[in-house]
């Protein structure tokens, strides 16, 4: 099984994500983690999704397929090493009176990882990395006790020269900024 | 400005293009629907009211001029009667329904239409958008469920937005890869007032939709080298050659190389079946030679065609000897299911222009020759028994073989699904393009009916014979009252050998004769074709077949002849489904 990361520029419209995702249900490919924001120009999507599959060749076509969509304008599929990734985890940890103090310190040096929001029983911190980092991190800081723990889906650029929205139809863009 | 209209609010001269002195007001959603399609070039809607679409029949009422609205029984009906209608004229069929059941009664149809690369344009009513999500009365999420058997669906929810989103369903139903459309409208869209002009502008590009027509030069070039240099090459023709209306092209290409052509189930009557090079169909039980030489080729040339798993048997099998080119407008059919040496993506016309002057002038005569002692066995083995009279009822081939003959090869036949239409695409003899409508990638069962009214309303000045089962005509049947209503003079040919046919035969030939559930006891058809106004009668015996195909042909009404056929005919050649095409069954 092969990692793949598939990114997806589309117009920004309703049920585009539903029309997206039932050509992974039809072909019985599940989705590991997807990612949707809205890109530097107006109204087009970019969608990140990762997905394991031992045939590069169905990839391929499911790749085709998705280009098939009438609002979706380019679609690229990577493999882990020709990308850079990243994902970003939220850690909600106990800090009740008498508990083993948290070294802050070390967790910014080793684990590059920053309280983003404290209160008096607990702290928020933030980790940024890839899946293998984040669950590293994970062991670490669970003897302190997680109160609630989220990660992120994948977001990716290519380790290529030209940046992906060149690929994009040509276009009268309306940038923000 | 070209292919524009523009109906100004307060306009204070005439316009010649306004057709009505009420278009000067602000038009409400339902009026500009109604104007749209007419600037559309929309001639024909096959439709059924229901609450949720009622203001757009009542803006109907005053564009009765203009279009010609048919009231099938059943909104499966028009859905095929619009699939039907789309095939003979190339232009997207229309059809106009109701929320809630009225907009999924139409799901076989859309379904059909897009593995089937058919244009059709489906306008649906919806609640009103402050009740969209309530489960309101006859509420349906549409979009929902029409998203994975749509080339595109929308949902106009305001009045304003119905010329432009209409202009783009036309525009992306015919263009490309042809396929059906769903647009949802809202009925508040369709009573309020448009706050600005009506302004119709045919939709001539969307900007993240560009199908390549034009191939690539290198990808030609390519193809042309591997058609000049191939031994035996062999030609495989699809629906995409007709979508493309690219007969003429296909004729001089095939008459300056020399190639041999096969057709599928729906490339048929691209290249006229008396062609010298026209070996035949190909598939499941397509001809002899047609299928065992994809197994003997040096280069198979797919021409506007998928690989459909009923063409290739196992693909596995498949001309794993030969160097393949695939010419294609949908890049997602390449390599889909059989590898291309050489893809050629573009629209079959454009391809074969391109094409032409770099391909030699060719002769295969020897290559060609080589299927006939495959034609000789198949003749011997399966033709001649098919049509010989040995049997006490008609058979099937002998009743489509005597038609082809009366018809001289020229009829639109629009065939239902089973062995009925197996026998049609193997006995006729398709002279004209266009010829044969038949759900071949669904395999939609009730099908022809509707399908055959539409081509009728579509191309009223051919003849439209409709090839139709017992079984599938009870699934349908109540379509006879649309023929009968809009006087529609298509003929009706029930082959009636109180099986389903193709199902019994399966379970003869690979589930040991048990037949499960494949007898029907089958009304009086002609009584109910009376019914509903319908004349017609019933041949059981040979020597009448001749005459009563003459009283159905002579007939200026519709007419509904049913043909006593055998029980217990087969279809033949087979190509067990899963085996490779060189497993061939004659018997």
């Amino acid at each position: 099984m092969n990692t793949y990361t598939i990114c997806i520029f589309t117009e920004n419209t309703i049920g585009l994500l539903n029309r997206i995702t039932i050509i992974f249900t039809r072909r019985r490919i599940n989705i590991e983690s997807l990612t949707v924001s809205e890109t530097e120009r107006m109204g087009v999507s970019r969608f990140t999704i990762v997905i394991k599959h031992d045939s590069r060749e169905a990839v391929e076509k499911l790749v085709r397929q998705i280009r098939k969509i009438i609002e979706v304008m380019a679609v690229f599929g990577y493999l882990n090493d020709e990308i850079v990734s990243n994902e970003i985890a939220l850690f909600k940890i106990a800090t009740p009176l008498g508990s083993k103090p948290l070294d802050i310190e070390y967790i910014n040096k080793n684990f590059n990882a920053w309280v983003v929001y404290w209160q008096l029983d607990y702290v928020v911190i933030e980790k940024t990395g890839s899946e293998k980092q984040i669950f590293e991190f994970f062991s670490y800081i669970k003897p302190h006790g997680i109160l609630e723990f989220v990660r992120s889906g994948r977001v990716a650029v290519g380790k290529t020269e030209k940046g992906l929205v060149e690929y994009l139809p040509e276009y009268e863009w309306e940038y923000y900024l | 400005m070209m292919n524009t209209t523009v109906i100004e609010l307060t306009a204070e001269k005439p316009q010649p293009a306004v057709p009505s002195a009420k278009l000067l007001k602000p038009l409400t959603g339902a009026e500009a629907l109604m104007q749209a399609l007419v600037e559309e070039g929309v001639e024909t809607i096959f439709g059924y009211p229901g609450g949720a679409i009622m203001p757009v029949y009542d803006a109907l009422y005053d564009y009765q001029d203009r279009l010609n609205h048919i009231l099938v029984r059943h909104e499966q009906g028009a859905a095929h009667a619009a699939e039907g209608y789309a095939r003979v004229t190339g232009r997207a069929g229309v059809c106009l329904v109701t929320s809630g059941p009225g907009a999924t009664n139409l799901v076989t149809g859309i379904a059909d239409a897009l593995i089937d690369s058919t244009p059709m344009v489906c306008l649906v009513g919806q609640v009103a958008m402050k009740l969209l999500g309530t489960d309101a009365f006859q509420e349906t999420d549409v979009i929902g469920v029409t998203m994975p058997i749509t080339k595109w669906n929308y949902q106009i929810t305001s009045a304003d937005e119905i010329p432009e989103i209409i202009a783009k369903a036309f525009y992306l139903a015919q263009s490309g890869r042809p396929g059906p459309v769903v647009i949802d409208i809202t009925k508040n869209a369709q009573v309020e007032l448009m706050t600005k002009s009506f302004h119709y502008k045919k939709c001539e590009r969307v900007s993240t939709y560009r199908p390549r027509l034009i191939p690539k030069q290198d990808q030609v070039e390519k193809a042309a080298e591997l058609i000049n240099k191939a031994k035996k090459p062999y030609m495989l023709v699809g629906h995409g050659v007709l979508i493309s209306k690219a007969e003429k092209e296909l004729l001089a290409f095939v008459e300056k190389t020399g190639i041999p052509v096969a057709t599928t189930l729906l490339g048929q009557s691209a290249l006229s079946d008396d062609h010298p090079l026209y070996t035949g169909w190909l598939g499941m039980h397509g001809n002899y030679g047609s299928n065992v030489m994809t197994n003997q080729c040096d280069l198979l040339i797919g021409i506007g065609m998928r690989f459909d798993d009923r063409v290739t048997g196992n693909a596995e099998l498949f001309a794993r000897q030969a160097k393949v080119v695939h010419i294609e407008i949908d890049p997602a059919e390449i390599d889909k299911v059989i590898k291309a040496d050489a893809p050629v993506i573009g629209d079959v016309k454009e391809v074969l222009n391109r094409l032409m002057p770099l391909v030699n002038e060719n002769d295969h005569t020897a290559w060609r020759n080589e299927f006939r002692k495959y034609d000789d066995i198949e003749e011997e083995k399966v033709t001649q028994p098919a049509l010989a009279p040995t049997t006490e009822k008609i058979k099937m081939a002998e009743a489509i073989n005597l038609l082809s003959k009366k018809t001289n090869g020229e009829a639109v036949m629009v065939a239902d699904v089973g062995q009925h239409q197996m026998m049609t695409s193997a006995y006729y003899e398709f002279k004209k393009p266009h010829s044969l409508v038949t759900s071949g990638g669904l395999g939609t069962m009730g099908f022809a009916l509707p399908a055959a009214f539409g081509a009728k309303v579509g191309d009223p000045s051919r003849e439209v014979i409709a090839i139709i089962g017992d079984g599938c005509f009870q699934m349908t049947l109540q379509e006879l009252g649309t023929i009968a209503q809009n006087k529609l003079p298509v003929k009706i040919i029930i082959l009636n050998n109180n099986y389903l046919g193709m199902v019994r035969q399966w379970q003869q030939l690979f589930f040991e004769r048990r037949y499960s559930f494949v007898e029907l006891q089958n009304p009086d058809f002609i009584t109910i074709a009376k019914g509903f106004g319908i004349v017609g009668h019933t041949c059981a015996k040979r020597e009448d077949l001749s005459a009563s195909l003459d009283t159905l042909l002579a007939s200026e009404t519709p007419y509904l002849l049913e043909i006593i056929v055998e029980q217990e005919e087969n279809v033949f050649p087979m190509v067990p489904a899963g085996t490779s095409v060189a497993d061939i069954r004659l018997e």
